[in-house]
């Protein structure tokens, strides 16, 4: 009998095993019934919403509601449930947007819907700025993560049903904001927090190097300022604002600031360095986001220094650009994570995932991001004081050199000094010319009218 | 059996109560579009219990519980597939059903006896040497099938009743042992690992892999009651020799499995959608549309799928009966398997079955339902009493009844016997002691 017994043990020890595990698969299959519906072939899907409760996205939308490029601003960011677009809102959030609930199945009258952060009149407004320039912007508010703006263009109507994608530009299917691109002096940001991490304010601020235009570096290449006859003697609040290389090559070259030390900051900061490890991206609400990649091989060698200007071999994203200045403005040396969300609401219209700011690890020191945070401001003073009246906004330009030098893309990053109005942005205009619009018309454009609608608005 | 409380009456209203609500769902949450159709499901449900019910009445068992269990299984299963789709009574899988339960008696009134079993067992292996040759010579490409006529036979399905009744017959054996090398080995257990190794090699042979672990797991359970009996001490030494052997199996069998198992072992159901993932990816989606509750009785869409009516059976169950009816189905059918633990077997021979018995279901059950949810790889086999073919229908039938002969049920003559035994043995002892008296 005891025998018997235990085979009787075997066959209980079996049958429980078997219903621990189907109750596993109920769990899961509850759990990730979203999922599983969102790629469904056909699903009555809810409407996403601006911060104003414009409409962003509309399942049965058509040019005779909303006009005919009602959505073109917001057409590869917020994009659509035709999955023409993966890196986008809906196509990242189907399953929260599904009218649909476990319980309930599928609704056709439900009221599943996802409320931004974005703000569509002044998105807009920022899009017919660039005109006839490509380019993109993005801005967000560095104290809670709430991004405000967010465009690229070429950008896609989606009311067109795509039947214009042979005639499409390059890129009009892809959000720039998420994506790599040539950082230009905007890099000299990281490269001084870098040297003010290393060094030390008061170290850094006693250097001084001479710029006479071109400068031939300890590996005999040359290292060309945009102004030919140079700077002259320069410390580094004045190379900021001049945006001079020479002084940036001199400073990477020098002993008291080790290579190590460089990349020791650009890797907390998010780069991939040397190609070591995984590429890091940013997750905003289901959205991948590059965040940065550079090479730096040895102190004296022209890519390094090249790198360490934003040319060559280094990539960041705007979207990146922009976080960054979040832990100068901040100085904390922290960024605030940005988010598109603000929340959603069941089928049932019930709220849920209500946003949360979170924060970055401890990228440099709250005295290094409060120094960068005066140069920025500084050269805001002096060179771009008119971006919005009454309020210093800390800014750094770039230009970048695309397309093996042929093309220069021109970009500009920066935040309001102010508690009030907590934004930080970052604007880039592809292959920009003499005489056309610039990032600070631009930023003008975005800063006053945002500043004018969240004041309307009350906030 | 015969312990349990479980009332004929109560029993047959708890059964018609079970058929009449899902009637009554089919009608009022599903697409019935024909009402005669619906007539003739509800009409062949109905009939199915009520001639079944008579026939075990003749019967005069003392107890009808797993009789009880499998007829209220089959029938769901019936009305399930009735429904898929569109609502129009399920011929095949009607005769099926009946192919099952006559199964079912058949494989009760050969198994039950195990004198006779073990008196008999050439006559299993003979019986499963028929089916390697059939398989071998006489299957189609796939080399699964024997098509005859408008019939199609899978005779797989039968080996697994005659695998675990030569894993139970051989078992009484097992102290006659032979000192081979270094091991002490007994004749029928020697003769019981080469027949499993032929059973694996042929389902290598035939890529049938899908029931592969389904023999695995008999094999298993007849190792670990080899384990207990009969010394009624489990060798520690033996249990680990058997555990590094199984593991070392198991990582042999995946680095050798040839390509197409490879890529069922390795892939990403949602990046090859439209391709390997297709099915699963349609009964996740599927089971997500259902809900707890489900798109009502013939208002699905996976019936449109490859195999929804064998292979992700579960999931089309899901979508139009609901999770919840779906997993309360699959908990029926384990309890009927629990009816073993609550009348235990009489013998080992029955408990070694009836171990078999539940090992192969549940394996089974593990493949088709964790397999078209993507917990473990797919392999495409039948979920028991709920997928539709015949071979499986029948084999699953042939084991029910091993179940319910492992269960030693009696018959109401057997019990009048008993009585009057003891009876006469009561008398004959109460004379002895007056005589002495």
């Amino acid at each position: 009998m005891k025998s018997i017994r235990r085979v009787q043990k075997l066959i209980t020890f079996m049958l429980l095993i078997f219903l621990m595990a189907l109750a596993f698969l109920i769990y899961k299959l509850q759990s990730e019934a979203g999922f599983y519906i969102s790629n469904a072939s056909k699903i009555s899907l809810g409407n996403v919403y601006d911060r104003n409760n414009d409409v962003l996205f509309d399942p049965d939308a058509d040019a005779q509601i909303y006009g005919s490029d009602y959505f073109i601003d917001i057409g590869n960011l917020i994009g659509d449930d035709s999955r023409q677009m993966n890196n986008t809102l809906v196509a990242q959030n189907m399953g929260m947007l599904a009218n649909f609930s476990f319980m309930l199945g599928e609704q056709e009258d439900g009221k599943a819907a996802i409320y931004t952060t974005l703000d569509h009149k002044v998105n807009r407004k920022v899009y017919d700025a660039f005109g006839t320039k490509n380019g993109c912007a993005v801005a967000y508010n560095y104290l809670t993560g709430e991004i405000y703006i967010c465009l690229s263009k070429p950008s896609v109507n989606i009311l067109n049903n795509y039947s214009d994608l042979d005639t499409l530009e390059s890129g009009s299917l892809l959000c720039k904001v998420f994506y790599p691109t040539v950082p230009g002096s905007t890099q000299k940001i990281s490269t001084t927090l870098a040297a003010l991490e290393s060094m030390g304010y008061d170290n850094l601020i006693s250097k001084s190097y001479d710029c006479s235009g071109v400068y031939t570096n300890l590996s005999g290449k040359n290292i060309k300022c945009h102004l030919a006859d140079g700077h002259g003697t320069q410390n580094i609040t004045e190379a900021f604002a001049n945006s001079c290389n020479p002084f940036f090559a001199q400073l990477v070259e020098d002993v008291s600031l080790p290579l190590y030390d460089i990349q020791k900051t650009y890797e907390k900061m998010g780069y991939l360095v040397n190609k070591e490890g995984n590429q890091k991206y940013l997750d905003i609400n289901g959205i991948s986001a590059f965040t940065a990649s550079t090479t730096l091989a040895d102190k004296t060698d022209f890519n390094t220094q090249w790198g360490c200007m934003g040319q060559g071999e280094t990539l960041v994203s705007p979207l990146q650009l922009m976080v960054w200045q979040s832990a100068i403005a901040n100085q904390t040396g922290i960024s605030t994570y940005p988010y598109l969300i603000s929340y959603a609401t069941t089928v049932n219209g019930n709220p849920v995932s209500q946003a949360q700011t979170s924060y970055s690890n401890q990228m440099f020191s709250e005295i290094s991001a409060g120094h960068m945070r005066e140069i920025m401001l500084e050269n805001g003073r002096n060179h771009y004081s008119n971006l919005l009246s009454g309020t210093d906004v800390g800014v750094k330009s770039g230009t970048a050199q695309v397309e093996n030098g042929e093309k220069e893309n021109s970009l500009l990053v920066g935040f309001v000094d102010d508690v009030n109005f907590p934004i930080a942005f970052c604007i880039e205009i592809d292959d920009r010319k003499q005489g056309e619009v610039t990032t600070s018309d631009i930023t003008r454009v975005l800063l006053q009218n945002l500043h004018e609608s969240l004041i309307s608005a009350g906030e | 059996m015969y312990k349990n409380k479980l009332s004929y009456s109560g029993a047959i209203i708890l059964l018609f109560l079970t058929h009449l609500s899902m009637l009554g769902l089919v009608f009022i949450r599903g697409s019935v579009v024909a009402p005669l159709d619906f007539l003739k499901l509800t009409g062949a449900v109905l009939g199915l219990d009520i001639i079944y019910l008579l026939i075990t009445l003749a019967y005069k068992q003392m107890t009808y519980t797993l009789d009880f269990m499998l007829l209220g299984i089959l029938n769901i299963s019936l009305i399930f597939q009735s429904c898929f789709g569109e609502i129009s009574l399920s011929i095949k899988h009607l005769i099926s059903c009946v192919m099952c339960l006559i199964a079912c008696e058949a494989g009760f009134l050969l198994t039950r006896n195990h004198e006779k079993i073990r008196k008999n067992k050439i006559y299993i292996y003979l019986l499963i040497l028929l089916l390697f040759i059939s398989i071998i010579f006489f299957t189609d490409n796939q080399k699964k099938w024997i098509t005859i006529g408008s019939f199609s036979i899978q005779p797989s399905e039968f080996i697994k009743p005659c695998f675990i009744l030569v894993c139970a017959a051989s078992i009484v054996e097992l102290h006659e042992k032979l000192k081979i090398g270094f091991f002490y080995i007994s004749k029928d257990s020697l003769i019981l690992c080469i027949v499993a190794l032929f059973i694996f090699a042929l389902q290598w042979w035939c890529h049938d892999l899908g029931s592969l672990p389904t023999f695995g797991m008999i094999f298993l359970c007849a190792l670990f009651c080899r384990f207990c009996y009969p010394k009624a001490k489990i060798s520690k030494r033996a249990v680990a020799i058997a555990c590094v052997a199984g593991v070392g199996v198991l990582i042999a069998a995946w680095m050798l499995a040839p390509d197409y198992v490879q890529k069922r072992l390795h892939v990403d159901i949602w990046a090859d959608r439209y391709g390997d993932g297709y099915q699963q990816c349609e009964a996740l989606i599927g089971i997500a549309k259902g809900g707890w509750l489900g798109v009502g009785a013939g208002n699905g869409s996976l019936y449109k799928i490859f195999a929804h009516d064998s292979d992700i059976v579960f999931a089309t169950i899901c979508e139009e009966w609901g999770l919840l009816y779906a997993s309360l189905t699959v908990l029926l059918i384990l309890i009927m398997l629990m009816t073993v633990l609550m009348n235990p077997p009489k013998n080992y021979y029955h408990a070694m079955m009836t171990a078999g018995v539940t090992a192969a279901f549940l394996m089974q059950m593990s493949l088709n339902i964790f397999g078209s949810c993507n917990l473990i790889p797919f392999t495409g086999v039948t979920l028991p009493f709920l997928s539709t073919g015949g071979s499986s229908m029948m084999s699953c039938g042939f084991l029910v009844g091993m179940l319910k002969a492992g269960q030693s049920p009696l018959f109401q003559h057997e019990v009048m016997k008993r009585k009057k035994q003891k009876q006469q043995s009561a008398k004959s002892a109460q004379k002895q002691r007056r005589a002495n008296s």
